[in-house]
């Protein structure tokens, strides 16, 4: 293929930011057009991958090479099963923002839609890197769009939020800068040769104590993103705050870079230190289950609310991958996809609601399912596949997810179930306040059902939500190639590490396999 | 290769001055009302001098016995400082009218202090280093204090002097210990006497020089002087400060360092005393910048912060890293610098964090601009400031200096949070009734423009700016 599609990916949308740069802010609706259309041609070709995608192929396809910087700084993108469907999240997701922001952002327009192509540029680069410099690249210049977009368009506590959402963020980048420095020099001593692609990496074998920092500081920063208990203070803060669309990103997409990070890199390339806190993550991820879904019990914000499902939800993807069975890692790919819908979906209705009530508080609310049947309708949906409901997305995410996890260890499992409990419990308790029961209050009288546009927003996720429940195949056959290899990946560096245990130790032993 | 004796290796620094002194005397014979033609006549010298510069690359030259060096090092420098010092000028036009300044002097004495630069990088003997740090110092003191009727303007020069004045006697007692252990006041001679007899007295005038070259970078704990020089200071002025003498100094350090520590780094007192002051200086900077509300003052801490940076390369001997940070803070700040100098009204500038509010909106280039500038001195990718800090962080940790970068990535983490916390003020907080900035200054936007393409071209293709500084560096040691 001579076409540079994933460079025509990554960097079309910031075309688009470029080219809103020169429109007057005056024609908004031009402005929110182009958007809109930069990012249908985004989602449009990367149907035109998934439909090219050879699912046969182990290694990343379509890929792209090019000498940049020298030294190891390449230009090297490629996508594999991992990678595909998350690059296909977060093109569906985009389009479905802005058409959502259409109607809510009234002010700034320009800024806005300049600022929502960028972050998309930035996560798609992500997802497609296979250089790590390119890779942290994206991974930092992803965090300022995101920083506007809560700042300037957030809620009352929007500065905090955003202060804290990038601090918090650069904290672990920083640290997992470090260790890819760390990284490319034993690379370096080791071969001679200068190199930041993943798959040279890969062939590393390192000695068990570097691995165990190197291991630290990315995990560190992924954890921060995932986020894994401790780290997640941020991410109520950042949601809530966030406008709209910015929620649904950060929930949709960016949180799944915590995730991808570990996936891509922090377990295939440190294998050892990842059994040794193989532990302690399961434990954080446990309790992170159940930490999120008891706090997303007693919100009185809906929007806290779904943000601390994110947390339980996350917990349990984190626990799937760690269980590193096929099915569970599958499963926690597809969690992943469906929690970006869901979740995203549920942010879109909170969105809805805000616009109509300005309020988030579930108190305000009360028989609102009277005056928006349409709307009724969807968040019912939404929140069954949020929980898990047979025939639905989220029921053969969790499933797979949990099969793999009792495989691997049967306590894991029992009490990785919690989530489906809790999430039953959080979310039709909200909706039965919310949407159910007498109306409370005068203003409810006043809402309008979903209006074409708005239900436009919905129909692609609703789509998706039915067609994932009823033929995961088309999407799981596409991953198990890329996931098998990377299992293999690791459980192969495991045989080889016992052996290579008696090896003097220092960093200088790392060498290639 | 080396052309010894060759007078043309002074021509450019002859031609600088000339154009100074031309300027001081055709003040004398200009009209009052329309006297910013002196400011198109420096700009004039500077490309005359730079073409003529351009020439010189890749020949080398040398004069007065090896004093003055004209190799490509220098000549690297040479280009810094008169994209700086144009930039500058561009910057002053419309500065100057403002503030109700003086003209001539103002353009003649930034020549001076030019020349004093270029004297000092293209030196190999100490007492010529001090006699260019003499000249250019001297000019920088009164050019501190030009903003007339202003106190904070006088006190900054005074400050400035009595410190700068100061620092120089620490040079020039340390040049007096060197010169009596080594016989010699070439670079290359005293370091040679260092390595071969490392006795107290080496070691005492090597200190006793290295402070004072640490207070012309502000260096912690030698900084004290900054925050309340750059404050006082005209704008464009700051701006200059906050390059140039960094520039300058770290041209001298290399260029001594660079004979020191043959291969490996040793574990000598220096090293170690330098690692403290990078510690000292990134933390101090970084952390004291954090409680100010003076927009300048900001700035003045992040330049410390950013010394302490460019000393983490200077200690692993990575001077390509080290040039190509410089010509990258070169235009970052001085962009900072352009916006911030850009905010005045007449007979005043808003240089308070409040005064900031909304202006991202109102003064949308503005805004812009400077939020590019800081999110790059933030060490934000795709920007260039990232690629520089990624180099330097990268050879620490190939040198092994694994716990020094780790402390210089949480530094830079505490400096994020206060540039962005401008950006706050700029794009998320209303905006105060009353700012009014004057906006009609073309050569201020043509400065923005210039430091915008630099910050982001060389952060994505630094190409052939790396090109060059290989060149510069591979001089370096070709006796």
């Amino acid at each position: 293929m001579n076409f540079p599609i994933l460079s025509f990916i990554i960097f079309f949308p910031l075309v688009g930011a470029f080219f809103l740069l020169f429109i007057n802010r005056e024609k908004e609706n031009l402005i929110k057009s182009v958007a809109l259309f930069v990012t249908l041609i985004i989602f449009i070709a990367s149907l035109f991958l998934y439909f090219n995608f050879n699912s046969n192929l182990t290694q990343p396809q379509f890929k792209e090479y090019s000498k940049w910087l020298g030294y190891g700084i390449n230009y090297y993108v490629g996508i594999d099963g991992i990678s595909l469907f998350l690059v296909l999240l977060t093109t569906l997701l985009m389009p479905v923002t802005i058409l959502f922001s259409w109607g809510s952002i009234k002010e700034k327009i320009k800024e806005y839609m300049i600022f929502m192509l960028m972050l998309e540029t930035g996560i798609l680069g992500v997802f497609l890197a296979l250089n790590l410099f390119l890779f942290y690249v994206f991974w930092e210049a992803m965090l300022i769009p995101m920083y506007f977009l809560i700042g300037i368009w957030g809620g009352k506590r929007r500065i905090y939020a955003t202060i804290k959402f990038v601090i918090y963020t650069m904290l672990g980048s920083f640290l997992m800068l470090v260790a890819i420095f760390v990284l490319y020099s034993v690379y370096y001593r080791a071969t001679g040769v200068f190199s930041f692609d993943i798959f040279d990496y890969y062939n590393l074998i390192l000695n068990p104590k570097l691995q165990t920092w190197l291991f630290l500081a990315f995990s560190l920063s992924f954890a921060i993103k995932v986020p894994i208990f401790p780290f997640h203070t941020w991410l109520p803060d950042a949601h809530v705050e966030a406008p709209t669309a910015g929620s649904v990103i950060l929930a949709g997409v960016l949180l799944k870079m915590g995730i991808y990070g570990f996936l891509r890199f922090a377990f295939p390339l440190f294998p050892d230190a990842l059994f040794k806190f193989m532990p302690i993550l399961v434990i954080l991820s446990i309790i992170g289950i159940i930490y999120g879904g008891l706090m997303a019990l007693i919100q009185k914000d809906i929007k806290s609310l779904v943000a601390y499902s994110s947390v339980s939800h996350l917990g349990l993807i984190m626990l799937a991958i760690l269980a590193l069975k096929t099915e569970a890692v599958e499963g926690g790919i597809y969690q992943m996809i469906n929690h970006g819908l869901s979740t995203g979906a549920l942010f879109l209705i909170v969105g809805f609601l805000y616009d109509r009530a300005h309020t988030r508080m579930i108190s305000d609310f009360g028989g609102v399912s009277k005056k928006m049947p349409i709307f009724s309708a969807f968040f019912i949906i939404v929140i069954l596949s949020s929980i898990g409901f047979p025939g639905l997305n989220g029921f053969i995410g969790e499933f797979l997810c949990l099969i793999g996890i009792f495989k691997a260890n049967k306590l894991w499992a029992i009490l990785g179930t919690t989530t489906v409990i809790l999430s039953v419990a959080y979310l039709l308790w909200m909706f039965q306040r919310v949407m159910q029961g007498p109306i409370k209050n005068e203003r409810i009288l006043k809402f309008k059902d979903l209006n074409l546009r708005e239900i436009i927003v919905f129909v692609p996720i609703l789509f998706l939500i039915f067609w994932l429940g009823i033929a995961p195949g088309t999407l799981l056959r596409k991953m198990d190639k890329s996931v098998d290899y990377l299992l293999k990946k690791v459980k192969k560096t495991e045989e080889l590490f016992s052996s290579h245990q008696f090896l003097k130790k220092g960093e200088d032993n790392a060498f290639r396999k | 290769m080396l052309s010894e004796n060759n007078i043309l290796s002074i021509f450019p620094i002859s031609l600088i001055v000339f154009f100074s002194l031309l300027i001081l005397i055709l003040e004398v014979f200009q009209n009052q009302k329309r006297r910013n033609y002196s400011g198109y006549i420096s700009l004039i010298a500077l490309i005359i001098t730079s073409i003529f510069t351009f020439f010189l690359w890749n020949k080398k030259f040398s004069y007065f016995d090896k004093s003055l060096i004209l190799d490509n090092f220098a000549l690297l420098f040479f280009f810094l400082f008169y994209i700086s010092l144009a930039l500058i000028i561009l910057l002053s036009l419309k500065y100057i009218e403002l503030q109700n300044m003086n003209y001539g002097e103002y353009f003649s004495l930034l020549l001076l202090s030019l020349a004093g630069m270029m004297i000092v990088v293209s030196s190999n003997d100490i007492l010529v280093i001090l006699l260019g740090l003499e000249v250019f110092s001297l000019a920088n003191y009164v050019l501190a204090g030009l903003k007339l009727g202003d106190l904070m303007s006088s006190e900054s020069a005074i400050k400035y002097f009595l410190l700068g004045a100061l620092a120089s006697a620490f040079l020039i007692y340390g040049i007096a210990f060197l010169y009596g252990v080594s016989d010699s006041t070439k670079i290359d001679k005293i370091v040679y006497s260092f390595s071969s007899n490392n006795n107290l007295l080496v070691l005492i005038g090597f200190g006793l020089f290295l402070i004072g070259m640490s207070f012309k970078i502000a260096l912690v704990p030698f900084h004290v002087w900054t925050p309340d020089v750059y404050q006082g200071a005209p704008t464009p002025i700051t701006a200059l400060f906050s390059v140039a003498p960094k520039a300058t100094g770290f041209a001298v350090l290399i260029r001594i360092f660079d004979d020191l520590w043959p291969g490996r780094i040793s574990e000598n007192v220096i090293f170690w005393s330098l690692w403290v002051i990078a510690v000292l200086t990134m933390i101090v900077g970084n952390l004291v910048a954090l409680r100010q509300r003076n927009i300048k003052r900001i700035l003045a801490y992040s330049s410390i912060a950013h010394a302490g940076y460019m000393l983490i390369a200077l200690l692993v001997k990575d001077y390509k890293s080290l040039l190509f940070y410089l010509v990258i803070y070169l235009f970052m700040n001085i962009g900072a610098f352009a916006v911030v100098a850009g905010m005045s009204k007449r007979r005043g500038e808003y240089l308070d964090l409040e005064e900031y509010s909304g202006i991202g909106f109102k003064y949308p280039w503005l805004g812009a601009t400077l939020s590019v500038f800081l999110i790059s001195l933030a060490g934000f990718p795709p920007t260039a400031g990232f690629l520089a800090k990624f180099y330097i962080f990268s050879s620490a940790v190939r040198n092994n200096l694994i716990g020094l970068t780790i402390i210089g990535v949480l530094c830079s983490l505490i400096s994020v949070f206060y540039y962005l916390r401008i950006i706050i003020y700029m794009y998320m907080k209303p905006e105060i009734p009353g700012v009014k900035v004057e906006v009609e200054n073309p050569p201020l936007f043509l400065v923005l423009f210039i430091c915008l393409l630099g910050v982001v071209q060389l952060g994505i293709f630094p190409g052939n700016v790396l090109y060059f500084i290989n060149q510069a560096i591979s001089s370096l040691n070709t006796f």
